[in-house]
């Protein structure tokens, strides 16, 4: 009696750990550019943990270096080899959750080459968020605060002191944005991401104008890095590569009163008044809400429950800051896990829209895609509003806070029209009945090879794109689709179609 | 919650409709160009300085307004000749903005001075003792943007007042078709949402027709089972958000290419700049308007980069150029349409900019600014509201930047627009909430 009760136990608590097709491959959509037969299989092998540990291991996927001048000696704007590494990185790399991470922390901190127009200028700064999608975040802060794309970007770079003679005042831009969408928000947070109300039941803003000018003090004082062979000034001409530095001669040494009753004490240099002011960042509570709301809606959910969020938010100030479990915490929450198990309730507004770059890397990772080192998948993702390293402003290519219809928030809806809704069908048309471009080509054969049963079919483009979890509908509508035509290779064609252009594919849940 | 608009079409049109976009399925609606009305918003995104768009050039004011603005004071060879209210008071425009000083001086552009959000009027000694209600996250990007459209100062605005204002024309039917009163070249907008209507976005050049599909019966049956799938209700709220914009996109697409079949090339040449091609598209629906059954429509265009943090300068010589050929193209298209009187183009932006500038040659988020408005049914020539008194720490001042408080509300600049586009005084109060704490008072740059 007490070996079968043994014998029980061991066996349940392997059947716990053997994932499910469902469970696999709703994990790597969270997790990965998009679930492909290969990446389902290790996970099922390996388990959660063990994926986990391996991906923070993984090789590192890099953007190559661009030249500086153009052959026409000008400054070089090319971000095309750049973006279409970016596309091989994420259909074909091996370090799927950093890539995944670095690309929603650069949601974030964002850089556009509509004010950097120097296509070097952004390798460099991408390998900020590869580098660190696995420390911490105070790193990311620092780095991102002395990196000459951003000190061109949001005018960190050469932001002297006021000059009363010329009746200047420093800087407000990078001040602003810091505190606003970089780390702290516009309003003070609970630990669930609610609104922290005063006694009169008034959000309580995180800061004022009056801080915002005082940190813009702070932050004076910072150049380019000098570039090789030139002669360092107080105020270099932009250069990407490296680090800026201080000028002391150029920063603002009084006191400075921040945000929550702070203040920077005079007399200190630039680069102790920013870790004055980094350290001021991490202790404000309401960052490990803000940061890890915008988290979890890029891996996971538009609308997470307040729980959701504080248990994360909770990892995050007690790791102060560390990235990794707050990442595996956002990743193997109950709620991001309640439907691994087929016919699990889960709330009706859970998951969230694929942006048009997760879109497009995760229908070609499905497709058995191969991306060619020329590849202008790009031209997709920007005709999709999301051109890659051009956001249109410092706030992204679509806001956190964006609702839709009824109030629920739905980030990725705010690109999401009536044009790019059509041209997003139309893309899965070309992918399927055209060609995306000349060095991306795809194998749908495996999609072919099922097509002499239409249930089969259906079946295995459910396994490979919706987590073994195709609705009944979409079921009837795909079989139907497939029916009506005659040959194998169109029959996959026809339920690829219109499975890859439905919502409950488009929207991860 | 899936009943936005008469999606009952959607099936009804064939594949063979939406591939070969036979006309038909509208009646070409007679119509006279008098009845016809357009509103055109021009959205500067980023918060434009129009401290430097437009410049009162009597002594006092350019005096001070070179020696505050420093490195950013425009000299005379910077700016358009002088040009002269209808009251004979003198300005001058950006020198890149030679087109619009020309409507000035022909009396078809309006400027509306320190125009911006609030909640209720209020002076200096207000703002700085926080006495008065003033509006959410004041000097915020997104904020502020969200509150040049909504037109609710206290922030959290769903819907824009245009949407707002298609709301009512539906409802009334002042329009012959269910084709979106709210149409967008520049993607989606907060401007155009409404409680019960919902906006048409389309690409400057671009259609929304659904590719791949001929007339046979297997690709027929693809079609219907896409289609199919956007009435069904899938329990997922996010897919049905994503299943109603495909659903608004396939209905409105048929409607739209028949119409724009009809068009004709327009003699007036655009330049080819994202503005330019923006307002051309603008031009070619308003040439089709009376096909799509369309009697009022508001469009909106956005061009971008004037976060003028550092090198204003030069950013201002780059786009102001775009800014002003493409509206005066714009304006010129509506007169070889026949349609100047109907159509009315206003600017709108983030805010105004801090009247002294940064140490890297540029400014910072402020407040009131100045805006414009064309068309041949505009009081054009003439300024109204009020400069600020150019001084740091003066009487229109938040701060000791030169942020200035507002002393006419977007709502009055709205109401005023919104009346002319048809909109009757008792219903202004419904569309602008704020409109009566500020004596429901219009501007009069309209008739």
């Amino acid at each position: 009696m007490k070996s079968l009760f043994c014998l029980l136990v061991l066996s349940l608590s392997a059947f716990s750990q053997q994932m499910t097709d469902r469970a696999a491959a709703r994990f790597l959509d969270q997790a990965t550019w998009g679930p492909t037969p290969e990446a389902i299989a290790v996970l099922e092998k390996t388990g959660i943990t063990d994926w986990l540990e391996a991906q923070y291991k993984a090789a590192l996927s890099d953007l190559p270096d661009q030249p500086l001048l153009s052959s026409t000696g000008t400054t070089n704007e090319n971000l095309a080899p750049v973006t279409a590494a970016f596309y091989q990185n994420a259909v074909n790399g091996p370090d799927q959750l950093r890539q995944r991470v670095a690309f929603a922390l650069s949601e974030i901190w964002v850089v556009s080459q509509t004010t950097v127009p120097a296509a070097y200028a952004f390798p460099p700064y991408w390998r900020i968020f590869r580098d660190n999608a696995f420390k911490n975040y105070r790193d990311i802060i620092k780095a991102v605060t002395l990196s000459p794309a951003m000190g061109t970007y949001l005018n960190m770079a050469n932001n002297n002191k006021a000059n009363p003679a010329k009746g200047t005042a420093a800087n407000e831009n990078y001040a602003r944005e810091l505190m606003q969408l970089f780390t702290l928000g516009l309003i003070e947070l609970n630990p669930d991401g609610s609104p922290a109300l005063d006694s009169n039941h008034n959000p309580v803003p995180t800061y004022d104008q009056a801080v915002v000018t005082n940190l813009a003090k702070a932050i004076t004082g910072w150049t380019y890095p000098t570039a090789p062979g030139a002669t360092a000034k107080n105020n270099n001409p932009p250069y990407y590569f490296g680090q800026m530095f201080a000028v002391e001669a150029e920063h603002d040494t009084t006191a400075k009163a921040i945000f929550n009753g702070l203040t920077i004490p005079a007399g200190q240099t630039a680069e102790q008044d920013l870790d004055t002011l980094i350290d001021d960042l991490m202790a404000q509570p309401t960052m490990a809400p803000f940061v890890s709301q915008q988290l979890i809606q890029h891996l996971v959910a538009s609308n997470p429950s307040p729980a959701y969020i504080q248990r994360v938010s909770e990892v995050f100030s007690g790791m102060h800051g560390a990235l990794r479990p707050v990442i595996a915490a956002i990743l193997t929450d109950p709620e991001a896990r309640a439907d691994d198990d087929a016919g699990a309730t889960v709330s009706a507004n859970f998951g969230h829209f694929r942006e048009p770059v997760l879109f497009l890397a995760s229908m070609l990772r499905g497709l058995n895609a191969s991306v060619g080192p020329a590849n202008t998948l790009n031209g997709y993702s920007q005709e999709l509003g999301q051109n890659l390293f051009v956001a249109p402003s410092v706030f992204s290519y679509f806001s956190p806070q964006y609702q839709i219809e009824g109030g629920l928030l739905g980030p990725e809806f705010q690109i999401n029209s009536t044009q790019t809704s059509a041209d997003r069908a139309n893309i899965v048309s070309t992918t399927l009945y055209g060609s995306l471009d000349k060095t991306t080509t795809l194998s749908l054969a495996p999609f072919v090879d099922q097509a002499a049963s239409i249930g089969n079919l259906v079946n295995y483009i459910g396994y490979v794109f919706l987590h073994s979890g195709m609705s009944t509908v979409l079921t009837q509508a795909a079989t139907a689709a497939a029916a009506a035509q005659s040959t194998p290779t169109a029959k996959a064609q026809a339920a690829l179609y219109v499975i890859l252009s439905s919502s409950e594919y488009q929207v991860i849940h | 919650m899936f009943t936005r608009r008469g999606f009952i079409r959607v099936t009804t049109a064939s594949v063979g409709s939406l591939a070969l976009g036979p006309f038909g399925l509208l009646p070409a609606m007679a119509q006279s160009a008098s009845n016809y009305r357009a509103l055109v918003c021009v959205f500067m995104f980023g918060g434009n300085d129009s401290n430097n768009s437009v410049i009162p050039m009597d002594d006092t004011n350019y005096k001070a307004y070179s020696s505050i603005r420093g490195s950013l004071a425009l000299s005379a060879s910077e700016l358009t000749p002088t040009v002269y209210s209808t009251s004979n008071a003198p300005y001058a425009f950006h020198g890149k903005l030679p087109e619009l000083a020309s409507l000035f001086s022909s009396k078809e552009l309006a400027v509306v001075a320190n125009v911006g959000s609030l909640v209720q009027p209020l002076t200096r000694a207000q703002y700085q003792a926080a006495q008065v209600p003033v509006p959410a996250n004041l000097f915020s990007h997104s904020d502020q943007q969200a509150q040049w459209q909504t037109s609710i100062a206290q922030g959290n605005g769903a819907t824009g007042w245009a949407g707002r204002v298609a709301d009512y024309v539906g409802a009334q039917k002042m329009n012959a078709s269910t084709f979106p009163v709210f149409f967008s070249v520049a993607g989606n907008a907060l401007l155009g949402t409404g409680a019960n209507t919902q906006p048409v976005a389309v690409s400057p050049g671009g259609n929304l027709n659904l590719l791949g599909f001929n007339s046979s019966a297997s690709s027929q049956a693809r079609y219907d089972c896409l289609t199919s799938l956007l009435t069904t209700d899938s329990g997922l709220s996010l897919a049905q958000a994503a299943n109603n914009t495909l659903a608004n996109s396939i209905n409105d697409a048929t409607n739209l290419s028949n119409a724009l079949a009809k068009g004709t090339p327009l003699k007036t040449t655009f330049p080819k700049t994202t503005l330019g091609e923006q307002l051309q598209q603008v031009a070619q629906i308003i040439q089709v308007a009376s096909y799509l059954g369309m009697n009022r429509q508001i469009f909106f265009c956005s061009a971008g980069g004037f976060d003028t943090h550092g090198g204003e300068l030069e950013t201002h010589n780059a786009l102001y150029p775009q800014v002003s050929q493409a509206i005066s193209a714009f304006y010129s298209a509506t007169q070889e349409l026949g349609v100047a009187e109907n159509v009315s183009t206003f600017t709108e932006s983030d805010f105004n900019r801090t009247f002294q500038p940064t140490t890297t040659d540029g400014s910072d988020h402020a407040w009131g600014g100045h805006h414009m408005v064309i068309g041949g049914a505009v009081a054009g020539g003439q300024i109204y509201g009020a400069f600020p008194t150019f001084e740091l720490g003066g009487p229109n001042d938040t701060d000791t930047r030169g942020r200035w408080i507002p002393t006419t509300a977007i709502d009055q600049y709205g109401a005023t627009l919104a009346s002319w586009f048809g909109i009757p005084d008792s219903v202004l109060p419904t569309i602008f909430p704020n409109f009566p704490n500020f004596g429901s008072q219009k501007l009069t740059f309209l008739g």
